[in-house]
């Protein structure tokens, strides 16, 4: 593969995905990728808009049965077939489709999160798509390092749906964190080119350039540098100090988490148990609730708009608002879950999703949490008092019942 | 099968990188021209009677942000119905630009405030590689998410009498949305450019960008009900311009587009 000129083979395996796309080149009942058609119907693609976009992916990243990856993705080749494919042994009775078997329920073959089980899971599966990732030990906007994924998979998310996957074997588990970075890189770069047709110049009718420059120095190479520059923008933790006293590290932490600068009490609420602010959402589900509203709106306004006394142009802009409304409430229907609010956590429990080592969070505070309503209180909580705030957390579910006052049920595990 | 324009072969790829590269070193040696520079103006008016925006109900920190009479911001739309909030811009990818206009946008500092729990101001403009300052001149606490596509999204703790500095190295497409997690009726809206031609419409609907090269420019024109404006209306006569893209031509004596009329329909999706 790497032999290839970097020239020619681009265009060659743009002809090659729109030979396979028309069917008929004796390729049938392969598994195939989804297109992103929430995003297709808000840009409002064309159809050939969405088949360009749907063949070029074709061409840079394969199949599910047979994943491409470009040198500039930075991405294992090998690693990705022994997790993408159908489950089934190769010839050295090697396990192969690890993604199908462990993942494509939830998160779904395409990694939209939208697996047959997804609707029935409280919290949403992830969706890989957007490149957005929670628990990891870099900057806010950073990716992800290849550890931190590797964490996810070993330990799993407490308190949700996602399990621990600490019964695969290492190379396994490396080969499921390298295909979750190759769905996440083939997503985002999906919507940098759904999103490249808006700032097209008018001269160039709506067709995205088929060229290497376009295609990947614009759209994939800058996505793929993100994912290479994650273990640079991981977060340096001071060590707390040593001699630190934890009842008086407590007390602080307390004073700080009720305290304006840090301002945890506005989310987590004054007892701690996550019922301050409660009715805001994550990116993945605000991008839906905001769509909803413009559809319904949109399609009240057109249910109640009479055609009578338009002029034919005005008539045929109604008709094709008409028309483009009821493509997108039917997307919404098969492409979209359900939004949730998400409620900030209940931090009695003990009970902590991204790890429950005091650094993991240290990290949480520090990088806030990126798709989430949690802030950043990098920059305006210096390092060890960032240290008092976790040691406090972490005191919380085991503080005396009272403590907090009337206000604070005996047991906070009633409530739930 | 409908995939002609699929069937890229090498040759055109080549050719069109090759002539991207020699395209790219005339422009790099300079084409002599727009010595004259010019002023745009014009004034966005509202084609119906003036909305009354709907009150906002502080639901958080009441004994703060209950005290400010707090608007829908929307839709501003003043009593001499001038649509304030438009985002006007030059589009041109490689308009030259002055040196008196570079010099006064590298002077300027771009401020975001938080102030009686409302962002101030609604809208603002700020170009690559002028850092955004976010301050807080509050007694409560916020936060501010700025959702940026093409620059890293950030979402800073800014406490009361706080600030913060946020860079962006690339333009966005698309105004970014501004809100405060703890104050969920908070919103503005960044625009980022990568040139100093751009602003936003004053309360009384009008704008003015100054040092502008003479010819033809591509402005751009956008609304946080509207999104990018689809249809104007100048001297009774309705014009559309997809995308919210118009074509003007600046004179050295100045340009005024004059009073261009919004009708009420665009704001309502």
């Amino acid at each position: 593969m790497k032999r290839f000129s970097h020239v020619a083979f681009l265009p060659i395996a743009v002809l090659a995905a729109a030979c396979l796309l028309s069917a008929g080149c004796g390729k049938t009942s392969s598994a195939s990728y989804r297109l992103n058609m929430v995003e297709a119907t808000k840009q409002r693609l064309t159809s050939d808009q969405e088949r360009q976009v749907a063949t070029v992916l074709l061409a840079m990243f394969g199949t599910p049965d047979d994943p491409v990856a470009l040198p500039e993705t930075g991405l294992d080749e090998a690693k990705l077939r022994l997790a993408s494919g159908p489950v089934r042994s190769d010839i050295v009775g090697r396990k192969n489709g690890l993604y199908r078997e462990h993942c494509a329920h939830c998160h779904g073959v395409t990694g939209d999160g939208m697996g047959p089980t997804a609707a029935f899971l409280n919290p949403y599966p992830r969706d890989y798509r957007p490149g957005v990732f929670k628990f990891k030990s870099t900057e806010r906007a950073d990716k992800p390092t290849h550890a931190d994924l590797l964490r996810i998979l070993r330990n799993g998310i407490a308190g949700t749906s996602m399990p621990s996957f600490a019964l695969l074997s290492e190379p396994q588990i490396d080969a499921l964190a390298e295909y979750v970075k190759y769905l996440s890189i083939r997503g985002e770069t999906e919507l940098a080119l759904m999103r490249a047709y808006f700032e097209l110049d008018d001269d160039a009718k709506g067709i995205l350039p088929e060229t290497r420059e376009f295609l990947v120095d614009e759209m994939l190479t800058p996505v793929a540098e993100k994912w290479k520059s994650a273990t640079a923008a991981q977060i340096v933790v001071p060590d707390m100090s040593a001699d630190i006293d934890l009842t008086a590290s407590i007390a602080k932490g307390r004073e700080l988490f009720y305290g304006d600068k840090a301002n945890c009490v506005k989310c987590h609420g004054v007892t701690g148990l996550g019922d301050g602010q409660a009715n805001d959402y994550d990116d993945w589900n605000k991008a839906i609730v905001e769509i909803n509203k413009e559809v319904k709106g949109g399609l009240i306004k057109t249910g109640e708009t009479s055609t009578s006394g338009m002029s034919a142009e005005e008539a045929a802009e109604h008709r094709q608002q008409v028309a483009w409304l009821g493509k997108f409430s039917h997307v919404l229907d098969g492409d979209a879950l359900t939004p949730r609010t998400i409620p900030p956590r209940n931090l009695r429990r003990g009970v902590y999703r991204g790890g429950r080592r005091p650094l993991d969070l240290y990290y949480r505070i520090h990088a806030g949490i990126n798709g989430a309503p949690m802030p950043a209180a990098k920059g305006t909580v210096a390092p060890e008092d960032i240290w008092h705030i976790v040691n406090y957390v972490l005191s919380l579910p085991y503080e005396f019942d009272g403590e907090l006052g009337a206000d604070r049920p005996m047991v906070a595990r009633d409530r739930f | 099968m409908t995939s002609t324009k699929f069937n890229v072969d090498a040759r055109r790829v080549l050719a069109t990188a090759v002539s991207g590269f020699v395209a790219s070193c005339v422009l790099a040696s300079g084409i002599a021209a727009a010595e004259e520079w010019g002023t745009i103006k014009g004034r966005f008016l509202y084609g119906g009677d003036a909305p009354t925006p709907a009150e906002i109900k502080a639901d958080k920190d009441v004994e703060v942000c209950g005290k400010h009479k707090l608007l829908q911001e929307e839709l501003v739309v003043g009593a001499d119905k001038g649509v304030a909030n438009v985002v006007v811009f030059v589009r041109d990818k490689d308009v030259k630009v002055h040196p008196d206009a570079a010099a006064e946008a590298k002077a300027t500092k771009v401020v975001l405030d938080n102030k009686g729990c409302v962002f101030s101001p609604h809208v603002l403009v700020v170009h690559t590689g002028q850092p955004l300052i976010i301050k807080n001149s509050d007694t409560v606490g916020h936060n501010s998410n700025v959702a940026t596509i093409k620059n890293p999204p950030s979402n800073s703790l800014i406490p009361a009498g706080g600030e913060s500095s946020i860079p962006f190295a690339n333009e966005e497409a698309i105004p970014a949305q501004v809100t405060c997690n703890i104050h969920p009726w908070m919103k503005a809206w960044v625009v980022v450019r990568p040139n100093p031609y751009a602003t936003v419409s004053a309360a009384d609907g009008s704008f003015e960008i100054k040092n502008v090269p003479a010819g033809e420019v591509e402005l751009q024109l956008w609304h946080e009900k509207a999104g990018y404006i689809g249809e104007i209306s100048v001297g009774g006569k309705s014009e559309k311009i997809a995308k919210g893209r118009r074509k003007v031509k600046v004179e050295a004596a100045g340009t005024n587009l004059g009073e261009m009329v919004l009708a009420p329909s665009i704001f309502q999706k």
